[in-house]
C-alpha cells in the first residue's frame, strides 16, 4: 500500500524535493516555527510516534514469525505430506507409504542408515505457568534420525528420550512458560505420564515451540498404528529435490505432496498473517487519527501565521513556494514522530514472545525483528502521514489572498 | 538622483492627479483605476476613476481619512491586489495582464515593502529576515551575504544581525524591515503607515531612512500615512476622499536632512 502511495504521489514528492532546493522559504523557518508551538508539535509528534511504533512492531512480529520458520528448514530436505494438508498436523502418511518412501534412491545416508524420519505430530493443551489458562502445544513424535536431521536442535540439558519409557524432551523456550515442563517434572497425556528428561534449544526455529518424544511411544499412546503425519527425507543433493518431489506425486502408490523444507516453512510463516492483518486494521484506524492530528496542528499553525504568509507572498514568494514550505513543515513534524516511533519500536527488537499459529492452532514462539527495512517503512509511513495531513492546510495557506492574510484574518 | 521635492508639477485636482515629484517618465501610471469589493451581489466601490502618474524617483504620500481607499490604492500599485477596472502600469509592466505567479515574480523584483507593524518573521533573526527577498534571486550565498551586510550597514544594525525581532526595539524592527525592503534593489518602495507604531524619535529616524532611500538611492517611494509630519517628508501629498483623488499638494518645505546612514547597496 505504501508503494502504491509513493507511485501515485511520486511527481508531487519529486516536486517537493525540487522545491526545497529551488527558491525555498528556508526550512529553518519551518523548523523553528514548529518549536514556537511546541505543545501542539509534541502532542502531534507523540500521536504519530505511537502509530509508527505500532506499525513497525506489528510488522516486526510478522517478520519475526517468518524468520522463525526460515530458520527451520534445509534446502536438501524434503517433507512429504498428504496432498493439500499444508501442515503436518493435518497430514496423514500411511505406514507402508512411509516405508516405500524410505527406499527411494535419491535419499542420502549417513553411517547409521538412510536419513529418513516418519514423524507424528499432535497437539496437547498445557496449562500456562502464570495461571491464565492453557495453550495448545505441538507434540512431535520423532526418531533418533529425526533428531540428527534437525541439526539446529541441540540438547542443552539432560538427555534425549529413550523408546518405550514415555519420556519427553522440551525446548528451553517453553521452560517456565508452562506448568510441568521443567527437567524431571512429569505430566499426563493420552492416559500416560510423561517425564521430562532433557531440554533442547532450537536456535529460534519452529522446533522451539514443540515437545519431542519417541515416535513409537506417541503412536502407541494415541493409537495411531497405521499412520504418521509426515515423512522427512534428506536428499543426496539439493538439486534432486524437484525430481524427488515429482516422484512422490507421480507414484500411484503414493500420490503425496512433497515440498522442500524452506518452502514448507515459508508457507508456515504465513501464520503471522492474521496477526499482521489485525495489526494493519488497527494501524489504519490510528493512522487516520494521526493524520487528522497533524492536519489540525498545521491548520492552527497556519491560522496563527496568516500575516507571516501574507508577508512572504507580498515579498514575492509564489503560492507554490508557500505550499511547499508548509507541506515540508508538516512532513518535518510527522517525520520527527516517525523517528521517535521507530526508536520506541527498537525496544521490542529481539524480545521473545509467542502466538497461536492459525495454521497449526498451536503456540509458535518468535522474536520481534525490527529490521532496517522496517525502520525505513516506518519513516516512509510517517512521511505519508505528513503529506496527507499537511497538504490541505498547506494548500489553504498558499491560496490565502495576500491583502486579507496581511491583515491577519 | 536627488530631488528637491518641490520642483514637480502638482497637477490639477480631480484630473490627472500626479505631479512629477521626481524626474523622467512615470514609474506608475494609473488610468481610470477602480477597485470594488463584492458582498454577495452587492458592489462596494472603494476606488473610482483614479488617474495618476508618479515619476521615477518620486516620493509620494497617500493621505486621507480612514476608508478613503489609500491603502487599497497602495496595495494595487504594489501588485498585491487587483483592480476591478482601469489601467495599472507600474515599473513598465501592465499589471492588469499578470497572473498570480507573474505578479509574485514582478513584486520580487520591483517592489520593497515597509509595513506599519514591520511584519518581520518572528522565528528568523534580523539577518535572515533581510535575506528573504534574496532567496528568490539567483544570487549565491556569498553574494546574498554581501548584500544583506550592506543593507544592515545602511540601517545601522550590523551588530544586531543575529537578534530575533523580539530582541529588537520597535525602531530597530522597522529598520530591519526597511533593510529587507531595499536589499534586492527594487525600483519602488511602498510603505504603509511606516511610523504608525513608532514613537516620535524612532518615527523620525525611519522617515529619514526612507528619505535617504529616495534621495541617495533613487528609489521611488509611495507611502500611506495619517501623520502630517511624516507626509512632509514626501515631495507630493495625494489626498484621497471616498475613493477618489481629492487634491494633490506639493510640499514646499522639506525637513532638514539627517546625515546619511551606511553605504549604498550596489546595483
Amino acid at each position: 500500500m505504501l508503494q502504491f502511495f509513493f507511485i501515485l504521489f511520486a511527481p508531487y514528492l519529486a516536486w517537493l524535493v525540487w522545491a526545497a532546493f529551488r527558491y525555498p522559504v528556508p526550512l529553518s523557518y519551518n523548523w523553528r516555527s514548529l518549536w514556537q508551538r511546541w505543545v501542539g508539535t509534541l502532542a502531534t509528534m507523540g500521536a504519530v510516534a505511537i502509530v509508527v511504533m505500532i506499525f513497525v512492531v506489528v510488522r516486526s512480529m510478522a517478520t519475526g514469525v517468518a524468520k522463525t520458520y526460515v530458520k527451520s528448514g534445509r534446502e536438501d530436505q524434503v517433507i512429504v505430506l498428504r496432498p493439500n494438508a499444508r501442515v503436518e498436523l493435518m497430514s496423514v502418511v500411511m505406514r507402508d507409504q512411509a516405508r516405500l518412501i524410505s527406499t527411494h534412491p535419491l535419499i542420502a545416508r549417513d553411517e547409521l542408515g538412510p536419513l529418513v524420519t516418519a514423524d507424528v505430530v499432535v497437539t496437547k493443551q498445557v496449562p500456562l505457568a502464570d495461571g491464565t489458562g492453557s495453550m495448545s502445544v505441538s507434540v512431535r513424535g520423532t526418531t533418533p534420525t529425526g533428531i540428527r536431521m534437525r541439526s539446529q536442535v541441540k540438547l542443552v540439558q539432560g538427555r534425549w528420550f529413550l523408546p518405550n519409557l514415555s519420556e519427553v524432551v522440551v525446548p528451553r523456550r517453553l521452560l517456565g512458560k508452562y506448568v510441568g515442563l521443567g527437567l524431571g517434572h512429569s505430566f499426563a497425556m493420552a492416559s500416560r505420564r510423561w517425564t521430562v528428561v532433557g531440554v533442547f534449544d532450537g536456535a529460534g526455529s519452529a522446533f522451539d515451540s514443540e515437545l519431542w518424544i519417541d515416535a513409537d511411544d506417541l503412536v502407541q499412546a494415541f493409537h495411531r498404528w497405521n499412520a504418521f503425519s509426515s515423512v522427512l527425507v534428506r536428499l543426496r543433493q539439493s538439486e534432486n529435490a524437484q525430481a524427488f518431489i515429482a516422484d512422490m506425486e507421480r507414484d500411484v502408490r503414493l500420490r503425496l505432496e512433497a515440498k522442500t523444507e524452506p518452502q514448507y516453512f515459508a508457507e508456515m510463516g504465513d501464520a503471522g498473517k492474521p496477526m499482521q492483518i489485525l495489526g494493519q486494521i488497527i494501524t489504519v484506524i490510528l493512522t487516520v487519527g494521526a493524520i487528522f492530528a497533524a492536519m489540525n496542528t498545521m491548520y492552527s499553525a497556519i491560522a496563527g501565521r496568516t500575516s507571516e504568509i501574507g508577508t512572504l507572498r507580498a515579498i514575492g514568494y509564489r503560492r507554490r513556494e508557500i505550499l511547499a514550505s508548509f507541506q515540508w513543515e508538516a512532513i518535518l513534524l510527522t517525520l520527527l514522530g516517525g523517528v521517535l516511533g521507530c526508536a520506541c519500536a527498537f525496544f521490542f527488537n529481539g524480545m521473545q514472545t509467542g502466538a497461536t499459529s492459525m495454521m497449526t492452532f498451536s503456540d509458535v514462539g518468535y522474536a520481534f525483528a525490527v529490521t532496517p527495512a522496517l525502520v525505513g517503512q516506518g519513516l516512509a509511513f510517517s512521511l505519508v502521514m505528513g503529506i496527507l495531513g499537511g497538504f490541505f492546510p498547506a494548500w489553504k495557506a498558499s491560496r490565502m489572498p495576500i491583502v486579507e492574510a496581511m491583515r491577519g484574518i | 538622483m536627488s530631488n528637491s521635492g518641490n520642483d514637480g508639477n502638482a497637477g490639477s485636482n480631480g484630473g490627472n492627479g500626479g505631479g512629477n515629484g521626481g524626474n523622467g517618465e512615470p514609474i506608475i501610471r494609473l488610468r481610470d483605476l477602480a477597485k470594488s469589493y463584492y458582498r454577495g451581489s452587492l458592489e462596494i466601490p472603494v476606488l473610482t476613476g483614479i488617474d495618476l502618474d508618479i515619476p521615477r524617483g518620486g516620493y509620494y504620500a497617500l493621505m486621507g481619512p480612514s476608508g478613503s481607499g489609500k491603502t487599497t490604492l497602495l496595495n494595487l500599485l504594489a501588485g498585491i491586489d487587483r483592480p476591478t477596472g482601469g489601467e495599472l502600469e507600474v515599473c513598465g509592466y501592465r499589471l492588469n495582464d499578470f497572473d498570480d505567479n507573474e505578479l509574485a515574480s514582478w513584486r520580487a523584483t520591483n517592489v520593497g515593502f515597509i509595513f506599519q507593524n514591520y511584519n518581520l518573521i518572528p522565528v528568523l533573526n534580523a539577518y535572515e529576515n533581510i535575506e528573504l527577498p534574496l532567496l528568490l534571486t539567483e544570487l549565491s550565498r556569498a553574494q546574498r551575504r554581501e548584500r544583506v551586510l550592506e543593507a544592515l550597514q545602511l540601517v545601522n544594525l550590523t551588530e544586531q544581525m543575529q537578534h530575533f525581532p523580539r530582541q529588537l526595539s520597535g525602531g530597530q524592527e522597522q529598520r530591519v524591515a526597511i533593510a529587507r525592503a531595499i536589499v534586492h534593489d527594487p525600483d519602488l518602495i511602498v510603505a504603509d503607515e511606516p511610523t504608525g507604531a513608532l514613537d516620535a524619535k524612532n518615527a523620525e529616524e525611519a522617515l529619514n531612512l526612507i528619505q535617504h532611500l529616495n534621495e541617495e538611492l533613487g528609489k521611488t517611494i509611495v507611502m500611506v500615512t495619517h501623520d502630517p509630519k511624516a507626509a512632509r517628508h514626501a515631495h507630493i501629498q495625494i489626498h484621497l476622499e471616498k475613493g477618489v483623488l481629492d487634491r494633490t499638494v506639493e510640499v514646499h518645505e522639506l525637513p532638514p536632512r539627517e546625515p546619511l546612514l551606511g553605504g549604498r547597496v550596489p546595483h
